[in-house]
């Protein structure tokens, strides 16, 4: 483990002294990112001058809000930081048998793919993210025990656990169908999906779509969990929450080794 | 230069093949709109068979050419042997590792080095790339700079290290490769055409290195290469395949044996000679100017060269085999695969 971080370090080091290389383009990324942001917060703020609560009774009031959506940009940050760049990759790599050269390597090739590069404009969301919660947080109705406070970053890791499992499984689709660009929009359509809270899933087509992406594809948990222990009474149907995204952590990175190790058995690489 | 290990097959093998087969299934596109909307729903394919039953040992310390027309099988064989894809059917042992498995402990022994692939990071100097090399593959500090220095310097590019590799010639970047690819002291390494688009002076000093590296470190090396003088610099063996079967798989010396009839004789002679001055000899001939060429049988070198030279006034003259390139070219056309096979006592 200490020299998978080792070498993810090297691999962060790398990618570092490479976007300073092309300072400009990174400070392009980092404004470009940080004011699509910019817009959706703008648009919320917009949408709480007509109402004061997201559904009625829901508790997801603006400061709740605005910390279910901090939440939310925290985890992107990472998993767009860490893994996107890395799996947008893939399809090339692919393609032209780039992907030869990681399968030679005595390490382990999940490892290798999902991860050897990084995006360091992306974690200027995250940190936005950041001093919005301390933000929200502290203009909320009510105070974050201290168990919020610890459950919290764990939580977090868990919501970038099921992303990172999407994004492997996606990656596995790109080696057995040698070309997957529509797979990645796919991707950004069903983490639409985790951008709200699930009490909007509601109704008699809502209710399905919810359960589906809570047990089926449990993208709903993803900022839902963290975002609802941090920001609403930690009390009832809390804690079955906090468990059922654990589980789900834990079994959706299971099924995504087990997907993507079936699909490099498979692979067939390019012609040279 | 030719391996001096004499027959490294003898001595322990280093790989071993029996059967070796694979077979992908390609999908035919059809052309035009209506056909391309019909193949939605069904798609023609077929079954291509890249290698076809593949059998052969390698020694350690040998230096192996693969040599084949384009798809012939020789990039799937090497693929195969570095546990990048998995056979139909067969078997391989590569030090002893089943290479698809893909172990740690094998793929820390072995380095591919493709000649159409990059795999130093573009837009970083090749130093970032051997740091990485050097985690990825755990090599102590002092032995990492020991062998990097003695790499660069063999190769002539210690200046280049820390220039971006975007900005380097393909020659240098080739160079580069290999110094990352042999890093960590791989037993085997195999070259999948290491020299195409180099210049003659680039591909010459690929030659020395890799001659000298090989000896020095008693490494097995598998090239392929559309490069006859890559071969001829460096291999002592040379496996033909041709259409995913091995045509040939002998020595160097035994290919021009095998499979030529004739010697090139290259006369240069004073005054402006005709080629109907040699008709009589019966033999092909091509002059132009001063320069006559003629082909003539192995057999009757000796009785026929004193007769050429006697009386006339010869500048220079010199006897050759024919170029292997002609030689392996009409071998790849003749696809008589078992006919063409080397014996096996030959090879030994």
């Amino acid at each position: 483990m200490a020299r998978y971080f080792s070498i993810f370090l090297t691999f962060a080091r790398a990618c570092l002294v490479r976007d300073m290389t092309f300072r400009a383009n990174f400070v392009l990324e980092c404004l470009t990112s940080l004011g699509w942001m910019s817009m959706n917060l703008a648009f919320y703020l917009l949408v709480f001058q007509f109402t004061p609560e997201i559904g009625k009774g829901t508790g997801w009031t603006r400061e709740p809000f605005f910390a279910f959506v901090a939440t939310g940009l925290i985890i992107n940050s990472i998993v767009q930081a860490l893994f996107m760049p890395s799996a947008e990759e893939l399809t090339e790599m692919v393609r032209t048998g780039g992907l030869d050269g990681v399968l030679v390597q005595p390490l382990d090739a999940q490892f290798l793919l999902s991860m050897h590069r990084v995006d360091f404009s992306s974690f200027a969301n995250g940190l936005v993210g950041v001093g919005l919660l301390g933000w929200a947080v502290s203009r909320m109705d009510h105070t974050p025990p201290a168990t919020a406070w610890l459950l919290y970053p764990f939580l977090i890791l868990c919501g970038v656990a099921i992303l990172y499992a999407l994004v492997i499984m996606l990656a596995a689709a790109t080696i057995l169908l040698g070309r997957n660009q529509s797979l990645y929009d796919f991707w950004f359509y069903l983490t639409n999906f985790s951008r709200y809270p699930a009490e909007i899933y509601a109704g008699p087509w809502g209710g399905p779509l919810r359960a589906l992406c809570t047990f089926v594809i449990p993208i709903l948990l993803v900022v839902n969990v963290p975002a609802r222990v941090i920001a609403l009474p930690l009390e009832g149907q809390a804690w079955g929450l906090v468990w059922l995204a654990v589980t789900a952590a834990m079994a959706s990175l299971v099924v995504s080794r087990i997907v993507f190790q079936t699909a490099l058995a498979k692979y067939r690489s390019a012609s040279s | 230069m030719h391996n001096s290990s004499g027959d490294a097959r003898t001595v322990a093998a280093v790989i071993e093949v029996e059967d070796l087969a694979k077979s992908y299934r390609v999908f035919d596109k059809p052309e035009g709109l209506a056909a391309s909307v019909k193949s939605l729903f069904h798609r023609p394919s077929r079954t291509v068979e890249a290698l076809k039953g593949v059998s052969l040992t390698v020694g350690r310390g040998e230096f192996v050419a693969l040599l084949g027309p384009n798809g012939a099988g020789k990039t799937t064989f090497l693929k195969l042997l570095s546990g990048i894809i998995t056979p139909t059917r067969g078997t391989a042992r590569v030090l002893g590792h089943v290479p698809w498995e893909r172990a740690d402990d094998f793929r820390r022994r072995f380095a591919l080095v493709m000649g159409q692939k990059n795999q130093l990071w573009w837009d970083l100097p090749a130093a970032e790339s051997f740091r990485l090399h050097r985690e990825i593959y755990r090599i102590e500090p002092g032995r990492f700079e020991r062998t990097r220095d003695e790499l660069v310097d063999l190769l002539g590019v210690r200046k280049l290290v820390l220039q971006p590799v975007r900005d380097l010639s393909l020659g240098e970047r080739m160079k580069l490769e290999l110094v990352a690819a042999l890093l960590h002291e791989p037993e085997v390494l195999f070259l999948d055409e290491p020299t195409i688009g180099l210049d003659v002076v680039a591909q010459h000093a690929l030659h020395q290195f890799l001659a000298h590296i090989q000896v020095e470190r008693r490494m097995t090396i598998v090239l392929t290469t559309h490069y006859m003088k890559d071969v001829a610099a460096l291999c002592h063996r040379a496996i033909v395949i041709t259409d995913g079967s091995i045509l040939y798989d002998g020595s160097l010396d035994q290919i021009v044996d095998r499979f030529t009839t004739h010697k090139i004789v290259t006369l240069d002679l004073d005054g402006t000679p005709t080629a109907a001055d040699f008709a009589h000899l019966g033999f092909p001939c091509e002059v132009r100017g001063p320069r006559v060429t003629l082909r003539i049988d192995r057999q009757r070198i000796a009785d026929v060269l004193p007769e050429i030279l006697r009386g006339r006034q010869v500048r220079d003259v010199s006897v050759e085999d024919v170029p292997l390139e002609e030689i392996v070219a009409a071998l790849f056309r003749s696809g008589a695969a078992g006919a063409a096979r080397a014996p096996a006592e030959a090879r030994a």
